[in-house]
């Protein structure tokens, strides 16, 4: 093929001026976080705040790992985020299928609805959740935590999957019951390879909120099962706020969903191109 | 009892009766193809046989055996899909052997079975390509070898050719007359292209609005459709209907601008009609033109006068958009490759080929 000269377009470069200071907008606090974890306190409480330029020290990081839990609080939020995510693919997948294909009472009502209950922000659940923790002795257990996030995120979840179970044409499913492929089988052998993309998405949005979700992990974790989130917050003090190491702690928590994102992203993308079904 | 038999089938969604009652057997081994307008139930009806649709009453034999009730898989049934449906994330082999791995086949008897399917249907040197990287033709036959692998005692097929252009679907149509002679199996097939029916079928099964109209060999439906509608619906372009009245000591019929003498084979008929008033049909190819024009005149034969408004060169012969009287009709005239654009005039109906109709039941007069 032959290469063609595309000529810009007039309104190429306020296009990516707009482009330039919405990734500023967004990298800015980024930075800040980082930068911030590299200094020393001295550095940090400066009146005039030092951008780029300053003589980095590992001595936060160094802190966080030796003298915090952090270990600890790394392992109970990889349990409660892996976990949470998989239930929640597991039960949501389930319930979007059964949603987009079975004819039952209430079937629309409940697919319309689902989102709603997503409209509750989690602070709004806190005390009652609480109350209902305390009440049955579950407190400072990693399964409550499990629970409540997997519960938050299905809504979303569902009807994310249920978007992409619709456009999987039902002759599809017909052919596989024909081959002989029990309810099940045509689920986890047929259904399943081709909703990859759908279960990449639902399975980002849902791994990152119950890594970062702070309030309920909070109020439902004690000494042994606090997660990351909470772990940074451990660092505001009677003494003060100590800024390095909470940053040097944000720094480290960004970077498993990052990698989490990567992966699944690519999954999106070969959804995308293997979604051909029609002649 | 062998084939496939349909006892009294009826079948409902809420309120609409989409098919009131049906009777149908299907003798083994032999290819039956249902044909009929979209939404005369014949989906339906192939699905129920599936068993991807349940049925509202009535009872499913295969193979002797009770089935009304019965999961797909417990029916030996295979199936092809008008969109084909195959796996997108399988490719060609495993597309084809899935139904035997679901049953746990052996692996080698799974490749062996793949293999004979592919060579029979050209697919060897594609076996391990995805749906996605191969041409309509070749989806299409990849559908037809995940049917034919299973080995199954009833194929059903459900327009699987309605996707391809005319060119592959008549080689395919060949390909499936081939395939059908080879395994014996029974086939069942569902269409609305009657073309379809007439070259591939033993028998067709013509439906209306969820009710059998006829059933028969081709040449049967072809030759004496018990009905208007499958008068209608077979042949291609389809047949004229006029309406007339009986006369005569020598019965005739007459209408509007035509009056044909009877052949001896409807004069009984015409005596005992009922109403003097009758329909007549008449198949567009059985028009000649006269003998001055090119024509051959067929035996028994009456001059009919054509106003033609359009005349159609089609090689071998023409067809024609002409008035009888009022009525627009059409006729397809064989005159031969050179002959020149036809006018109106003088020209010649096969008598002994016309239909007679009661005009308030629709059904045919013998």
């Amino acid at each position: 093929m032959a290469a063609r000269q595309i000529s810009n377009p007039p309104g190429i470069w306020g296009h990516y001026g707009a482009l330039i200071v919405l990734a500023l907008i967004t990298l800015t606090p980024i930075w800040v976080m980082v930068a911030t974890g590299f200094k020393d306190d001295v550095l940090v409480q400066q009146k005039e705040p030092v951008w780029f330029f300053f003589f980095p020290t590992l001595e936060n990081y160094d802190y966080i790992m030796t003298r915090g839990k952090f270990d600890r609080y790394l392992w109970n939020s990889t349990i409660v985020g892996v976990s949470a995510t998989f239930l929640t693919l597991l039960s949501g997948g389930l319930c979007a299928y059964a949603l987009a294909r079975m004819e039952f009472r209430g079937r629309v009502l409940v697919a319309n609805s689902t989102l709603l209950v997503r409209m509750v922000p989690p602070a709004v659940l806190a005390v009652p959740a609480f109350a209902m923790v305390i009440n049955f002795s579950l407190n400072n257990d990693l399964a409550v935590l499990i629970f409540f996030y997997t519960a938050l995120n299905l809504p979303f979840a569902i009807w994310l999957l249920f978007g992409f179970y619709k456009q999987i044409p039902v002759e599809l499913e017909e052919a596989a019951i024909v081959d002989g492929a029990t309810p099940l089988q045509v689920f986890f052998r047929v259904l399943m390879p081709l909703m990859k993309s759908g279960y990449a998405v639902a399975g980002i949005f849902t791994f990152r909120i119950a890594w970062n979700e702070f309030i309920l992990a909070l109020l439902l974790t004690g000494r042994t099962t606090r997660t990351l989130p909470v772990g940074a917050a451990g660092f505001i003090t009677d003494t003060g706020v100590e800024w390095g190491r909470i940053m040097a702690m944000g720094t480290l928590i960004v970077i498993p969903p990052l990698l989490f994102t990567f992966f699944a992203a690519r999954q999106i993308i070969a959804g995308m191109t293997a979604g051909a079904v029609k002649g | 009892m062998n084939g496939v038999q349909l006892n009294d089938i009826t079948k409902s969604y809420g309120a609409v009766n989409v098919i009131p009652q049906l009777n149908l057997s299907f003798d083994e081994g032999e290819f039956v193809v249902i044909v009929g307008p979209s939404g005369c139930g014949k989906s339906t009806t192939l699905r129920m046989i599936a068993g991807l649709e349940s049925v509202t009453g009535g009872s499913i034999y295969i193979a002797g055996k009770d089935v009304t009730w019965a999961r797909p898989k417990e029916r030996d049934i295979a199936m092809v899909f008008q969109s084909y449906a195959l796996y997108p994330h399988m490719d060609v082999a495993g597309n084809m052997s899935f139904a035997l791995r679901l049953a746990g086949t052996p692996k080698d008897e799974v490749k062996k079975r793949v293999k004979v399917a592919a060579d029979m249907l050209e697919l060897t040197e594609y076996l391990h390509r995805k749906p996605k990287d191969l041409s309509g033709g070749q989806r299409q036959r990849v559908a037809m070898g995940r049917a034919i692998v299973r080995d199954a005692y009833c194929f059903l097929f459900d327009e699987p050719l309605s996707n391809l252009d005319a060119k592959l679907r008549s080689s395919m149509r060949t390909e499936l007359a081939i395939l059908h002679r080879n395994p014996n199996r029974t086939m069942i097939y569902v269409t609305h292209d009657q073309t379809e029916a007439m070259t591939m079928a033993d028998r067709i099964v013509i439906m209306e609005k969820g009710k059998v109209k006829q059933v028969g060999t081709p040449r049967e439906v072809y030759n004496s459709p018990e009905n208007l509608f499958v008068a209608g619906f077979i042949g291609s372009p389809s047949m004229n209907f006029l309406d007339a009245e009986f006369q005569g000591e020598q019965p005739r019929v007459v209408g509007e601008g035509f009056d044909l003498p009877l052949p001896p084979r409807l004069h009984d008929a015409a005596r005992n009609a009922v109403s003097r008033s009758v329909v007549v049909g008449l198949r567009p190819e059985h028009f000649a033109a006269k003998a001055a024009q090119g024509g051959a005149a067929p035996p028994l034969s009456a001059p009919v006068s054509l106003d033609v408004k359009v005349a159609e060169y089609i090689g071998s012969s023409q067809f024609l958009a002409a008035d009888i009287g009022k009525r627009q009709v059409a006729a397809a005239i064989e005159v031969g490759p050179d002959s020149a654009p036809l006018e109106s005039g003088e020209y010649l109906f096969d008598t002994n080929r016309i239909y007679l109709f009661d005009k308030s039941t629709g059904n045919a007069l013998v």
